[in-house]
């Protein structure tokens, strides 16, 4: 949507209608969004949140979060300068949160990547050519992908794979696009009856423009709802493996502080300062996801208004 | 028409459990390393010793071969033998579902009860206090990892407070009769609550959400029409339309309540499938391993099976398609 | 409707608020007459109480305390002592040992003991080719049992291994003879519970992934045993397992990691055993020549480069940061214990923790800083980037990974790390592509296997990265010659030496095992060896005989469990039956409105 055609030629073409179509749709949609409540607030923690974790590098320099740099005192409640306290090396806990939002998302919103491309490629397909043979078997194949425990999948898969971050994000993206390829393949399945569609194909386009011109366009609201929410899956599976010892233990996330904390006794020694603070925000970040993707739903579908 | 949907159910469930197998072979090959290596933890192993090891794992046969082998064995009952213990799989995993079955199925009830009485309630009430407080809390458990959230209940309940033991199945003291179910109880306590929070959470917004969309649709606003009290509205009408898809969304989640069960145990120190695949995972134990992702699987093919022909019987529109 | 909604809605809110929220009660009253249990916290679980087949940590403490192996480990510095063996003597060669037994043991089925049983035991070693315990005999081992008490240990080529001791757990004949002839994987498996042996108690039951129960041998040999029982407690979860401790659900833990220290010395009732580990950490250099990809960094065949690199390492920084000061730095190849094969390092030898002179030494040797300060090999043109993975599941390892990459950047080194699991380091090892690692290194009490692992016959077997030096394996193969300590010892310093000044590998720290128990409630430990020894049986299973409840332990008190009693279970499943009524009756009702 970067046009900035229409205001030069007084005569638009039939593309240049298309897109003022679709920004008029989105300023309608945007207009919906802006007077929901929870929509609102988990959009301003998202963008605080992804601010955060581009700035990061800023706020904090690598020798605070080197251990063999950081100057600390170890294992201590908040003082001054340390508003969260310290970790056993002496690190700032406020200065793990802050870079660890970087891992954390980077690892939420790239996984989900991998699973929409996935889950779209398929969903579209199987949609587009529902009834033949080609969607049956992808259909088996994404229902069975979403019977399967792909939890436990995934915590095998990333046990066998290795701890790192990238083995991390396509373990994630593997196990998670069944669930938005299956929807997809519904919306498509829906627009491809439609008249125009109906019309374009009779005009003689190809397969490819078909699906590119008019079924992703629309689809593509339905993937971005989705795909937000899939985000606050991601971040969730992602804590879960780093729980679990099987996290990148390079790579600072918020779940490899809660397991570097647990495992050095957090609990015992009552060191919450170090516990708490990188839960608190992975709730904040999920929660934030999850409001905006609701919000958006809502939006997108008329019969969840009010 | 109702044996026609039936069997098609049925024979979908069994080609999903030929993907598992087949999956699961190979999911467990394909992995880097030398499987062998992994049984030199306790002492490094010669390069003889460890050509010994797989010869006696069969890992020096053709992969064709091992295949071959695998399905007999598998279809036969037969898992294989653990790595680390040398026992059966087979004993290993039986000697550890009870633990699980009680975790997750008590977890699991309290969840279903609570989430969908609030999503219910929720729901018919939108917008009120109830529905308000209910939602955010259930938004805010469902975005909490249930790990950190068995940590801090830990810390609250049986670190600071001592109310709950700190893990285990029970005290091991050796009690019998009433003694011991409360012991086992008492045990259960913590980790159960944190499976039900988080999936209860989850069950709750579904129940409210597919219950709004219910609520607007034709029939309810036929059945005021016709006089109804709201009371029967909503358990006549809107209720029964609205839990169906709840339902199969329950069942669903039961892959994941699986995978969670791995976090919740292991925090708990809960003796079962969960810490045995936590403990098969440290220790490399591949024929555990494959053992439970087929047990998992099975049990969540079997669910979805059950919730299908629930569904196909409980909605007339299902099974006459 | 409302009204029942919400007394539905409570009926729950009861249960929830019950559940949660009901204040403690001690449950379950102990009748005086039970059994006196010693009730011991584990972190590990017992994977094989075969002792033909141990693995984990507690399957050693199990064998131990169960099985007696032919000598026994002495209690001050493990040296061999008599135990079912009274005598061994070899002839001139020593190509043939005869070793009498003692006539008065019974195993705990009430079967006799005899020298068969011991000859029997390393027969079926040989004969499955078990490797944690095969390394004693030559290939040329025969045993002849002329009578009950008899074992001659006969060898073509000269051994000293009967008295080294052989660590290996004697098992019975009449219960273990039926697989002597079966596969290896079969006896793999065999569990035979409840166990038959010697030792002061016997396993009677196994519970995976909970707890595992031993009861006193009544035929046993030596002092009776003050405890009737050990029950082993399972605790995945180590801060679940310090809680079970403070409450008195255990009398003592081991294992420990060293990040519970603060919260378990802060607590009167408990007292801190921090023992010597039998493992100690290891920064090894590869020196190429094995395995198929063998690539390592040429710059580390430089001893300068590797003295440098020793001299950046801060090992007490290592010790207080991976360790919380529950250990010492590391020097040489073979830690405190036993004392007398520890080789101390005089001060003027010690490579000291001077990054300057680091610094100094390379710039000397003509490694000048290239691109972003990193040090670049005058000999290839390379910049110096060490690859090091490091074992995941040691203790400590990937902490002093993180702080050695931070201390060799100071130096112009960078150090990539890759934190791996055991079988994937051991997939490095084989392949040969690394150019430094962090892993365990654990051995015998006899300083033969340890110094073994720098031989460079050792290559491809137990040598981490295939260094070669003659004189060393010369003074190796010397020390194994030797029968007499006092003529072994300087011998073994010299090679100990040498290794530490070449620096092949660097022994980062000798990491403490931590061990708890409620002095309140328990007493009368033998740590083994010496008083830094472990509590629960690693080396001799005299410590198991003597413990004993603590004068004025309550037993009451011993049985104390948390939660809630059974009168609020009770309540709680009435309201949930009440509640079910309710909603039944309720919906009844509704029916009947409807109709």
């Amino acid at each position: 949507m970067t046009d900035t055609a229409v205001a030069k030629q007084p005569v638009p073409t039939a593309r240049q209608l298309v897109w003022r179509r679709r920004r008029q749709a989105v300023a309608r949609n945007w207009l919906l969004y802006r007077h929901n409540r929870q929509g609102i607030v988990g959009l301003g923690v998202m963008v605080f949140f992804i601010v955060l974790a581009l700035v990061s590098p800023l706020l904090v320099s690598p020798a605070d979060i080197e251990p063999a740099t950081a100057q600390g005192i170890p294992n201590s409640p908040p003082y001054s300068g340390y508003p969260l306290g310290t970790d056993n090396f002496g690190r700032s806990v406020l200065d793990l949160v802050i870079v660890g939002s970087r891992i954390s998302l980077l690892v939420g919103i790239t996984a989900t990547l991998v699973a929409v491309f996935l889950g779209a490629t398929i969903g579209v397909i199987s949609g587009y050519y529902g009834g033949t043979r080609l969607d049956t078997g992808l259909n088996a194949v994404t229902n069975w992908f979403l019977v399967i425990p792909w939890l436990v999948l995934a915590i095998v898969l990333s046990a066998i794979l290795g701890a790192s971050v990238w083995i991390i994000i396509v373990v994630i993206g593997v196990t998670s696009w069944a669930q938005p390829a299956r929807l997809i393949r519904a919306q498509a399945l829906s627009v491809r009856e439609r008249p125009y569609v109906e019309r374009a194909r009779v005009l003689g386009c190809s397969d490819r423009t078909i699906v590119a011109r008019h079924i992703l366009p629309n689809v593509a609201p339905v993937i971005f709802a989705n795909a937000i929410l899939t985000v606050a899956v991601a971040i969730l599976t992602e804590t879960t493996l780093s729980i679990l010892g099987l996290g990148d233990a390079t790579a600072i996330s918020w779940g490899v502080v809660i397991e570097q904390a647990f495992s050095a006794g957090a609990m015992t020694n009552g060191y919450w300062w170090w516990l708490v603070p990188p839960g608190v925000a992975i709730v904040c970040v999920t929660l934030a996801f999850t409001m905006c993707g609701y919000a958006l739903d809502e939006v997108l579908n008329p019969k969840l208004r009010r | 028409m109702r044996w026609r949907y039936l069997g098609r159910k049925v024979g979908w469930a069994l080609v999903t459990l030929v993907f598992v197998l087949v999956f699961n072979f190979f999911l467990f090959r394909i992995m880097p390393g030398d499987p062998a290596g992994l049984l030199a933890r306790s002492q490094r192993l010669t390069e003889a010793e460890v050509a010994e090891q797989r010869a006696l794992f069969g890992l020096d046969e053709s992969l064709l071969n091992q295949f071959g082998t695998y399905l007999k064995q598998t279809l036969s009952g037969n898992l294989g033998t653990s790595y680390l213990t040398g026992q059966p799989v087979v004993d290993t995993i039986t000697s550890r579902l009870w633990p699980t079955i009680l975790l997750v199925g008590v977890g699991t009830i309290i969840a279903i009860v609570l989430g969908l009485m609030m999503g219910i309630r929720g729901a018919w009430t939108r917008g009120s206090r109830f529905d308000k407080s209910s939602l955010y809390g259930s938004l805010t458990l469902y975005s909490t990892p249930e790990g950190w959230l068995g940590m801090m209940l830990l810390i609250i309940f049986a670190g600071t407070l001592g109310w709950f033991p700190v893990g285990g199945y029970d005290s091991g003291t050796g009690d019998t009769g009433i003694a011991h179910v409360v012991d086992v109880l008492n045990h259960l306590v913590l980790p159960a609550a944190t499976l039900a929070l988080g999936y209860g959470a989850s069950y709750m917004i579904v129940m409210r959400s597919s219950l709004i969309e219910v609520k607007d649709e034709d029939f309810v606003a036929t059945a005021r029409a016709k006089g109804l009290t709201e009371t029967m509205i909503r358990r006549k009408h809107a209720v029964p339309n609205a839990f169906l898809p709840s339902f199969t969304l329950i069942v669903l989640s039961f892959g994941f309540v699986i995978g969670g069960a791995i976090v919740i145990e292991t925090i708990f120190s809960y003796p079962g499938i969960g810490q045995l695949t936590y403990q098969a995972i440290d220790a490399y134990d591949y024929p555990v391993l494959q053992g439970v992702f087929l047990v998992s699987s099975l049990a969540v093919v079997v669910a979805n099976l059950f919730a299908d022909i629930t569904y196909g019987f409980l909605d007339p529109r299902i099974s006459e398609v | 409707m409302q009204r029942n909604a919400r007394r539905l809605i409570a009926a729950s809110a009861a249960v929830l608020i019950a559940t949660l929220g009901l204040p403690l009660a001690t449950t379950s009253a102990e009748e005086s007459s039970a059994p006196s249990v010693l009730r011991v916290g584990v972190p590990n679980d017992l994977t094989s109480a075969n002792p033909m087949s141990l693995r984990s940590g507690s399957d050693w403490n199990v064998a131990t305390i169960q099985y007696d192996m032919m000598w026994m480990f002495g209690n001050d510095d493990l040296s061999a002592q008599p135990g079912l063996a009274e005598s061994c003597d070899p002839n001139e060669d020593k190509t043939e040992w005869t070793c009498t037994f003692r006539d008065d043991v019974l195993w705990s089925d009430g079967e006799p003991f005899t020298s068969q049983d011991v000859a029997f035991t390393f027969q079926l070693i040989i004969d499955q080719g078990i490797s944690t315990y095969s390394g004693y005999f030559t290939p040329t081992t025969t045993f002849e049992t002329p009578d009950d008490t008899t074992l001659i240990w006969k060898s073509e080529t000269p051994t000293n291994a009967p008295l080294v001791p052989p660590w290996i757990y004697i098992i019975p004949e009449h219960v273990w003879g039926q697989y002597a002839d079966g596969e290896k994987v079969e006896l793999k498996g065999v569990e035979n519970i409840p166990s038959v042996t010697t030792g002061p108690f016997t396993l009677t039951e196994v519970n995976r992934g909970q707890n595992w129960t031993l009861e006193k041998n009544p035929n046993y040999w030596g002092d009776e045993p003050n405890f009737d029982e050990i029950r082993f407690q399972l605790y995945t979860n180590q801060d679940a397992m310090a809680q079970a401790l403070k409450n008195g659900e255990i009398d003592v833990a081991t294992y420990f990691e060293t990040s519970l220290l603060p919260s378990l010395e802060s607590d009167p009732d408990i007292t801190v055993q921090r023992n010597v580990s039998d493992w100690w950490l290891n920064l090894a250099f590869n020196f190429g020549g094995q395995g198929p990809n063998s690539d390592p960094l040429p710059a580390l065949q430089d001893k300068t480069v590797r003295t440098a690199i020793a001299m950046a390492i801060d090992k007490q920084g290592i010790v207080d940061k991976a360790y919380n000061g529950a250990a010492t730095p590391g020097t040489s190849l073979i830690r405190e214990v036993p004392a007398q094969w520890h080789y101390d390092v005089p001060e003027e030898d010690l490579i000291p923790f001077d990054p300057d002179a680091a610094n100094a030494m390379l710039d000397d040797a003509g490694y000048k800083r290239g691109d972003g300060g990193v040090r670049v090999d005058p000999a290839t043109g390379d910049p110096l980037v060490i690859r090091m993975p490091i074992s995941q599941e040691t203790g400590g390892a990937l902490t002093a990974g993180q702080l050695i990459v931070g201390y060799l950047d100071e130096i112009g080194v960078e150090v990539k790390i890759f934190p791996v699991n055991e079988g994937k380091m051991y997939s490095y090892w084989n392949q040969g592509d690394w150019d430094a690692y962090i892993w365990y290194w654990t051995g015998e009490p006899d300083p033969d296997y340890q110094l073994s692992t720098l031989d460079s016959k050792q290559c491809g077997n137990l040598s981490d990265g295939c260094w070669s030096n003659p004189q060393y394996d010369a003074l190796f193969a010397q020390q194994e010659k030797i029968v007499d300590p006092e003529e072994r010892q300087p011998v073994v310093y010299d090679a100990l030496a040498l290794s530490y000044e070449e620096v092949p590998s660097i022994a980062l720290a000798y990491p403490n095992n931590v061990e708890a128990y409620r002095n309140d409630l328990v007493t009368n430990f033998t740590p083994v060896p010496g008083d830094n020894g472990y509590l629960i049986p690693n080396y001799n299973n005299i410590g198991m005989v003597t413990v004993q409840p603590a004068s004025g332990a309550d037993s009451a008190a011993n049985s104390s469990s948390t939660g809630m009693p059974a009168w609020a279970w009770g309540a709680i499943g009435a309201a949930i039956v009440l509640g079910v009524v309710l909603v039944a009756r309720r919906g009844r009702r509704a029916d009947d409105d409807e109709g």
